[in-house]
């Protein structure tokens, strides 16, 4: 392994996120050939949050821009401050000031409001983290303008004219698929597919966030994960859902995995409720058996 | 390592070879990134080339395989028969089955089907359930039509999400209003408004139109026709051997005179069907080439395929990820006693996202929601 991904996923590590090497690889690439990577897998599987972790590890600020269905410009780019251009206007006016004097000031950087895509690309000192998250969820007219933004990384304002970073973003996309996304935009990028952690990954992220958890707990609740992922589900339980329900274990003074508090604290890993009615007691206490098999 | 630039293209032509789309920037990507790797890694350099060539998740198998053989230096990959999509859930037999779409799974029912049960008698509730292969009436057909036609035009209203500035209506556009009143250098005259865009959708009819599918062929075009007379972008292919774009010999009111058309246009009208190659052509040469995720495709067929199964699920597939939403309409399915054992259907099945019965016109009225998505 190379020397710089080994000390990524230490460093990555250290900051709380427990990476795969091909997580550590992906991230290394994005950053030395300074691609966007765009990351999908299923819910909960820790997208958003490598994200974040890249900025703490950079010492950068990260700038987030969530998508949803009619993401438009004015909230993704910019806008300008129209109630204060407004203000300015009378005022000038009252004081006769020349009608193009007014018209420069009122349209300056001044009074332009900096969405989330202008503010990563005007940083002042140093590349910022762009987190567009959930990609997939705004339309297709967005995809392809975020694709001219992220190969010029550069944005023309009628009023103001162009302008270009000085300090590109390191940027990250996610989505969870709930559409395929544009053959175009995936080019772009940097791909990286991400799986449910393996067993000893999940132990050690459990671990990592909650020390409170002891080990044998910890264990448990990981083999118990590794069985629930292996049934059909709607909705498999992510990483997220695997500490939620270990928080939950910690707070109820659990040492190890009992049948009725598993199943009482269920709605912390399953949330739909076909999931939930499907899974019977007896399935619950079998897979409770399993992850207790190899515990002392 | 040696050689490096011609074993990537051979690994980039080796995974175009099994249907993995890699472009040369993405070989160019690999090459830059197998550069910043640890060369004597293995597991590195598999992850950074995936990572460089955006190997989507189906198609990390493929992957998986082409790669071992670039790893290993092998001289030339032989290209062997397309990657095979999951084998089909097995399914219980003996009884009727049901599709569940919020599982996406095929259920089996506790009893059968309900039949056909009037709760109160008006002509059009009567029409409504009267299914499509029973004696039709003229009249009976005027009327159903003109249902048809009010259905087709709910379905091409569909508001969008997004707000776009409209006149007289919608919610106060307060920053609108104030960049309007710049212009009156800052008197508020007017109040700007936005509203919600009319979205309308790109419908696909994929209309089967083999022996197996005659009765139906008539209602189904007819329903396709009168939403093309509500959303013009809807078109309609029809397909039995082969995949043929018909939206052009439709004539609009006249039912008839479009299926006599179709016949001598349409080679094998009536004969047997190779759905599978027809959807993948469809793929291919129509919906690969659109912007994504704007169409709702719907396919109208019983799924009797003489093509290979595997072909059929493959094309599915594709044509699920890349649309908005995946109909197939199958009339078989009306009859309680039917189950889709068809090896085709079973196969297709799972890419599907709404099967639905298309033997009446409620079946079809209960559709329009899903067309709408």
């Amino acid at each position: 392994m190379k020397a710089e991904i080994q000390e990524l996923l230490a460093a990555l590590e250290a900051e709380g996120y427990v990476a795969e090497p091909a997580t550590a690889t992906a991230v290394f690439l994005s950053r030395e050939m300074r691609k966007p990577l765009l990351v999908e897998g299923d819910a909960g599987v820790g997208k958003t949050e490598l994200a974040k972790v890249l900025a703490r590890l950079l010492g950068t600020e990260l700038i987030r821009l969530q998508c949803y269905e009619g993401l438009d410009v004015q909230t993704a780019l910019y806008e300008w401050d129209y109630p204060r251009q407004l203000l300015r206007l009378r005022l000038s006016e009252g004081r006769g000031e020349d009608p193009r004097e007014i018209e420069a000031r009122i349209f300056s950087r001044e009074y332009l409001l900096e969405r989330p895509l202008l503010r990563a690309i005007t940083h002042p000192d140093r590349s910022p983290v762009l987190l567009v998250d959930e990609v997939d969820r705004a339309d297709d007219g967005f995809e392809a303008f975020l694709l001219e933004l992220l190969s010029d990384f550069q944005v023309t304002i009628p009023e103001l004219g162009t302008i270009r970073a000085e300090h590109p973003p390191y940027v990250v996309l996610t989505s969870n698929r709930t559409r395929e996304l544009g053959d175009a935009l995936r080019r772009r990028c940097l791909y990286l597919y991400m799986e449910h952690p393996s067993l000893e990954k999940e132990v050690r992220i459990i671990r990592t966030r909650w020390p409170e958890a002891e080990e044998r707990l910890a264990r448990e609740v990981g083999r118990f994960l590794r069985g629930l992922r292996a049934r059909p589900l709607v909705k498999s339980p992510g990483v997220a859902e695997t500490l939620d329900w270990t928080q939950a274990l910690v707070t109820l003074r659990q040492g190890s995995l009992e049948p009725d508090v598993v199943r009482q604290t269920l709605g912390c890993l399953l949330k739909d409720r076909h999931d939930l009615e499907a899974l019977t007691p007896s399935d619950v206490a079998s897979l409770v058996a399993l992850a207790r098999e190899e515990s002392p | 390592m040696r050689n490096l630039p011609l074993r990537l293209a051979r690994l980039g032509r080796a995974l175009r070879a099994e249907g993995v789309a890699t472009t040369l920037r993405d070989e160019l990507d690999a090459a830059e990134a197998l550069a910043l790797v640890d060369p004597e890694d293995c597991e590195e350099v598999r992850s950074a080339l995936r990572i460089a060539l955006k190997i989507a998740r189906a198609e990390v198998e493929t992957y998986d395989r082409l790669f071992d053989a670039f790893w290993r230096d092998e001289p030339e990959v032989v290209p062997v028969a397309r990657r095979r999509p999951p084998a089909p859930p097995s399914l219980p037999r003996g009884r009727a089955l049901h599709w569940d779409p919020d599982t996406r799974r095929l259920e089996a029912d506790a009893g059968s089907a309900p039949a056909g049960h009037h709760p109160g008698y008006s002509p059009e509730a009567v029409l409504r359930r009267k299914a499509f292969d029973e004696e039709w009436s003229a009249r009976d057909l005027v009327r159903m039509e003109r249902l048809l036609g009010r259905l087709a035009r709910r379905l091409a209203t569909r508001r969008s999400r997004r707000l776009v500035p409209s006149r007289g209506r919608g919610r106060a556009d307060v920053r609108g209003s104030y960049r309007r009143a710049l212009r009156t250098s800052g008197e508020l005259l007017s109040l700007a408004r936005r509203a919600r865009a009319v979205d309308e959708p790109r419908v696909v009819f994929l209309l089967d139109t083999s022996g197996s599918m005659d009765t139906y062929s008539r209602f189904l075009l007819t329903f396709a026709l009168s939403l093309r007379r509500a959303a013009p972008r809807a078109e309609v292919f029809a397909f039995n051997t082969e995949l043929v774009h018909v939206t052009r010999s439709l004539a609009p009111d006249k039912v008839r005179l479009t299926l006599d058309r179709l016949a001598a246009s349409v080679a094998d009208w009536s004969g047997g069907t190779r759905i599978g190659a027809c959807l993948g052509d469809y793929y291919d040469e129509h919906l690969a080439r659109e912007p994504a995720a704007k169409t709702v495709v719907v396919v109208l067929s019983d799924g009797l395929d003489r093509g290979d199964p595997s072909l059929l699920a493959d094309a599915v597939r594709r044509i699920q990820g890349r649309a908005r939403t995946l109909v197939w309409l199958n009339p078989l399915l009306g009859d309680p006693r039917y189950e889709p054992a068809a090896s085709g259907m079973r196969a297709a099945l799972p890419f599907v996202d709404h099967f639905a019965s298309a033997h009446d016109l409620e079946s079809l009225e209960r559709l329009v929601p899903h067309l709408a998505g």
